[in-house]
Order: structure tokens, then sequence, then C-alpha cells
């Protein structure tokens, strides 16, 4: 458990947080998308947002408040999908896979 | 680095795109289980337990100094005045309450040999004053102390035998818990509370050279007695007792309580009680623990006080004091008064149980404090919601004594704590306070917003929040089973406080 407090922990999060960042700027290269910065600092937010609901969640937990981690887990967590979903658009990914899905079925028929 | 870099394969066939993405991916598995991870030991951490960590305050991280203020968040709105201990001090009053009924009923039995039908004719004017003039002004609490006693306490006194055996882990933590500290203060403050030296003349004073530094002294060594928190005010007379309570050393307890003229400041003191038990309440928790922690710091600080030549004299409550403990710590700057009456501290919430020492040592005093508690309460309403006497109001404030402030029944708050098993008391209202909580950055977060938000708007977000996430027993259920309840507790309790896994109960 003191792993968790110390500050080599946050140290490895920071790390593992910032190829989060380059495995989705990579992946956006891949699908060869333009997201502005704007976009990428809603990404951000989003991935603390996300660490936050997770955290919440443990927390609860190991307070012993298995109801405040369901209820919490769910609302945030529903917020954190939905927003990630918004996000998905904001990224263009969605729309680019539209497109592709319209396109294939254009050149199948 | 360009993008035809990127694409290039490494010899293992993985080019460093594709690498990026699985590592990325892995990261965010890793990186959020590390978060959950965080959180539950953030959860579990008996660090964030404070007041019993260590004796330094070291974790006490509060940036008090921000939110100082030159007045209390109480108002006064009218003449003040001194509290009558006799009939307004729940404890005294009750106490006299006993004595007079079983005189009244006795002298009835006395004329007409039987029992039963002389209880119903009871009225303000069988008591002697100043029970009588308080009874016909509240003739409602004439009813609720007759009810604890006809009523209340018999059933107690049954369930005590169906259940009481459940709770007997928790009574005997409680009783060991009270049963270190120092003797209560019994002789009057001309013969306790004036330094003497060995052969029992009166001390000469030590020449201190700054009030200033000699509060820090004194916060230092309260510090290192054990205190969680130490505050210093000028004592407002208002928070006096009017009249003596018993027991005190005062020989006539119907005659007014003269100020002595070295109550000039009062320092306070105070730790938490366990937290596990406190969240079990009300049928495992116990404020003994705490009192007795409480006592024995007041009372090394006296003897401290007292050593320097200057005179002192600890207030302790259950029972051993001579003023309302918790004005006197809002004023020190230690926390402002909630919707239930206590005071809530930024640090520990409401799990606080103070002490105060009263002496003529020349200190630099604190300013008292606002963190916000007075909107929040207004809106929150959690403890009143969860109270099971509705002693707590869930209306406005009132002016009591001069001053406007949440009118606490006192009546209805003792008649439960006469009608639960384990330990005396309740304490359902610091349990559920959403200030209550561990010291974990989950609180800390709502803490400094709610302390923060000139709006409002997040003390309501997170006081809905509070009530969706921690929801605690309808209130009826913690009563015992013969008055409808069914034993609850606000959260269980830990282990080593459940009976029946270390006894055998048949």
């Amino acid at each position: 458990m003191q792993i968790f407090t110390s500050g080599m922990f946050w140290f490895v999060e920071g790390i593992l947080f910032m190829v989060v960042i380059l495995g989705t700027r990579a992946w956006v290269r891949d699908r060869g998308l333009a997201v502005s910065a704007w976009t990428w600092a809603l990404f951000v937010l989003w991935l603390g947002f996300a660490g936050f609901t997770l955290a919440f969640v443990g927390t609860s937990l190991g307070e012993g408040e298995p109801t405040a981690a369901t209820r919490g887990g769910l609302l945030f967590g529903m917020i954190a999908i939905v927003s990630g979903v918004g996000i998905w658009r904001l990224f263009g990914a969605g729309e680019q896979r539209d497109r592709e899905r319209v396109g294939s079925v254009e050149s199948g028929s | 680095m360009s993008e035809n870099s990127d694409d290039n394969a490494h010899p293992g066939g993985l080019n460093r795109r594709a690498f990026l993405k699985a590592a990325g991916l892995g990261s965010a598995v890793v990186g959020g289980a590390g978060m959950a991870g965080f959180g539950y030991a953030a959860g579990k951490d008996p660090d964030t337990y404070l007041g019993w960590q260590n004796q330094e305050g070291a974790s006490l991280v509060f940036r008090r100094d921000g939110y100082r203020v030159d007045k209390p968040t109480y108002e006064v709105v009218g003449e003040t005045r001194r509290m009558d201990a006799r009939t307004h001090q729940i404890f005294e009053r009750r106490g006299r309450f006993m004595a007079e009924y079983r005189r009244i009923l006795g002298a009835r039995r006395g004329m007409d040999g039987e029992e039963g039908p002389e209880k119903a004719a009871i009225t303000p004017g069988d008591f002697s004053e100043p029970l009588r003039s308080y009874y016909r002004e509240q003739p409602q609490d004439l009813e609720l102390d007759i009810l604890a006693v006809e009523e209340i306490m018999p059933r107690l006194r049954a369930d005590s035998r169906e259940y009481g055996d459940r709770y007997v882990l928790a009574r005997a933590w409680s009783n060991a818990m009270g049963a270190v500290g120092p003797d209560p203060i019994r002789e009057p403050p001309e013969v306790n509370d004036l330094p003497r030296d060995r052969r029992g003349r009166p001390g000469e004073p030590v020449r201190l050279k700054d009030p200033a530094r000699t509060a820090e002294l004194i916060k230092a060594v309260a510090m290192q007695f054990g205190s969680t928190l130490v505050g210093i005010t000028e004592l407002n007379p208002d928070w006096v007792y009017g009249y003596p309570v018993h027991g005190r050393g005062f020989e006539d307890t119907e005659e007014p309580l003269e100020i002595p003229d070295w109550w000039t400041y009062a320092i306070v003191v105070g730790v938490p009680m366990s937290w596990d038990p406190m969240y079990a309440n009300p049928t495992y928790g116990t404020s003994n623990d705490a009192y007795s922690r409480s006592r024995i710091i007041a009372t090394r600080l006296e003897a401290f006080i007292k050593t320097l030549g200057y005179a002192a004299r600890t207030h302790v409550p259950g029972t051993s004091y001579d003023l309302m403990v918790p004005p006197v710590a809002i004023d020190a700057g230690l926390g402002e008064q909630g919707r239930h009456g206590v005071m809530i501290t930024p640090e520990v919430g409401c799990n606080f149980r103070p002490a105060v020492v009263t002496t003529n040592i020349p200190l630099a005093t604190d300013r008292p404090i606002d963190f916000g508690v007075q909107d929040f309460c207004a809106h929150c309403k959690v403890c009143a919601e969860a109270c099971p006497s509705g002693a707590i109001p869930m209306g406005e404030k009132e002016e009591v004594r001069g001053y406007r402030r949440y009118k606490i029944d006192t009546a209805k708050c003792l008649n439960f704590w006469n009608s639960n098993l384990g330990n005396m008391g309740c304490r359902i209202c610091i349990a559920v306070c959403p200030y209550t909580r561990k010291a974990n950055w989950l609180h800390r977060m709502a803490l400094e917003v709610t302390a923060n938000d000139p709006t409002g708007l997040s003390e309501r977000v997170l006081t809905g929040m509070h009530k969706g996430f921690y929801p605690g027993p309808d209130p009826e259920e913690y009563y015992i089973p013969s008055l409808g309840g069914e034993n609850a507790s606000f959260r269980d309790p830990p282990w080593w406080l459940r009976t029946e896994d270390f006894v055998d109960l048949g």
C-alpha cells in the first residue's frame, strides 16, 4: 500500500500519462486526423477526470463506503463515457469512420 | 521526427507508431489501475484519521490563516446573558428533576399508600425553584423529563437484558478509555486554581517576556501533551454558567457564579474520538476515549501553568466544567458552530472533544475563523434529517440568550441518549456530518472547494452528492426494538468491536 503514497508512484503515473498522450498522438497520425490544440487540452482534462473517477471508486472502497463507490462510479463513469464520446467526435474519428463506412458501402454496391 | 520515421518498421516487425499506440493503450490500463490503487490506499490510509497518528500536528494541513476573521460567525442579536445551568444545562436539570421527581412520588405514596395514579398529576407546581418556573415556561420539557423516567429508561433496561450482550465489547472499550484520567476538580476556584509552592504558599509568577511567545509555548506544550488542535481566546463571560453545576466545589449552587478575576484567557485543547467506532454510532462509539485524553491534556496544561506561577483551572466535559466549551473553542478560532450545535473544525470536522483551561497567564489570542460553515449548514441539513430524536431543527436559527443560532432540543436529544444500547450517548450528528470525514485527497478537495466558493453552488452540489453517496439507516432504525427500532448504527463497527466474533452469545 505504501507505494501508492510515495513520490515514485506519481513519477510512474506521470510517465504512463505521457505515454498515453504519445500513443494517442500516434493513433491520430495513423488515422490522418487533424486535431486542434484545444481538443488536445480537452482530452488531457478528460484523462484527468477519468483518473479522478477511478481514484474516487478506489477511495470509497478503501473507506468502506461501497455505496459511494457504486453510485459515484456510475455517475462519474457515465459523465466520463458521455464526455469521452464527445471528445471522440471532436477528434473527428467518428466522422472519419462514418465516411469510411459510407465509402465501403458505395464501393461494395 | 518526420511522419515517415514513425512508419519505419523495426527488426521485430513493429514500427514506432504501432509501438506507441500499444504502449499508450497499455499505459492507460496500468495508469488507470494505478489511480484506483492510489484511491484505495488513500481511503484505507490510517494516517488520514487525524489526531491519532502523532502528537506534533504535522499533518494538520488546513491553511487556517487564510480564513481568520475579526468576529466569530455567530451573531449577537439582542441583550446577551449567561446560561442558568440549573435549568438549561440538560445534565444538571435532569439530575435535579430526577431527585425532585422521586421526592414528589415518595411523598404522594406516603399519603395514599399506593403506587400508580399519582404520576399523572405531576405539574410544574410540584417542583421547587428554579425548576418550577422553568417548567411553567417550558411544559414540554417536563413531559420529556417524565417520559425519560417513566417510559424510556424502563424499556432500555428491558432491551438491555435481551440485546445488551451484543455490545459488551463496546462497553468494555468505553469503560477502559474512561478508566484513566485525573479526578475531576471538586474544589472552588479560589482553592483549586491559584498556584502554590511545595509548602502551600502562594506561588510567584515568573516574568514572561512576550505574550505572543508565551502563546506559542503553550500551544507547543499542549501539542506535546497530545492535543490535536489548540486555540487561545479572551474568555467571554457570557459562556460561563450563571449558576454553577453540582460537583465543582461551589458551596451553594443556588447562588450566582461569580467569575474569578483570573479567568482572563481560555486555552482550548482537544482530540477526536477514535474514528472507526465514531462512525459506528450510536451503538458502538464512545465519547470517553476523547474526553479521557482531553482531560489528561488539560490537567497537564493546568499543572504546567501553575508551575509558572499563574492561575489555571480545567473545564472538561462530560460533567466537569463551569462554562460552555464549544463557543469558547469557536472564539479561539478552532471552528464554527454547525446546525447540530457542535463545533465544526476544518481538520476533523465535528469529531473533536475539547477541553478548556481558564488562566491569567498573559497570552496573545487567536482570531476566529470563517470557512463557510454557516452557508453550508443552511442548505445541508444532513444531521437534522438523520437525527432520530428530532432535536436538531430543520428551520432557521433562533435567538438564544441574545445570540442567533440553531436551537437544539436538548431534552429530546438526551432522551435518545437514554434509549439506545451500547454506550451512553448518540453522536449520530457527528458521524453523518459531511465535514467529519477522513483527511484524504477527496474530502480535503471538497473542503477547499466549499471554503473558497463564494457562489454557494459547490455547497449545494456536494451536499446533494453526499446525501446520495453516503446514506445511513432511517432515523427510527437507530432506536431499540421496544421503541420500534433495530439497534442500527450509522456504519458497521470495526472488527475489534464485533462482540459476536469473540464472545459466545449463546
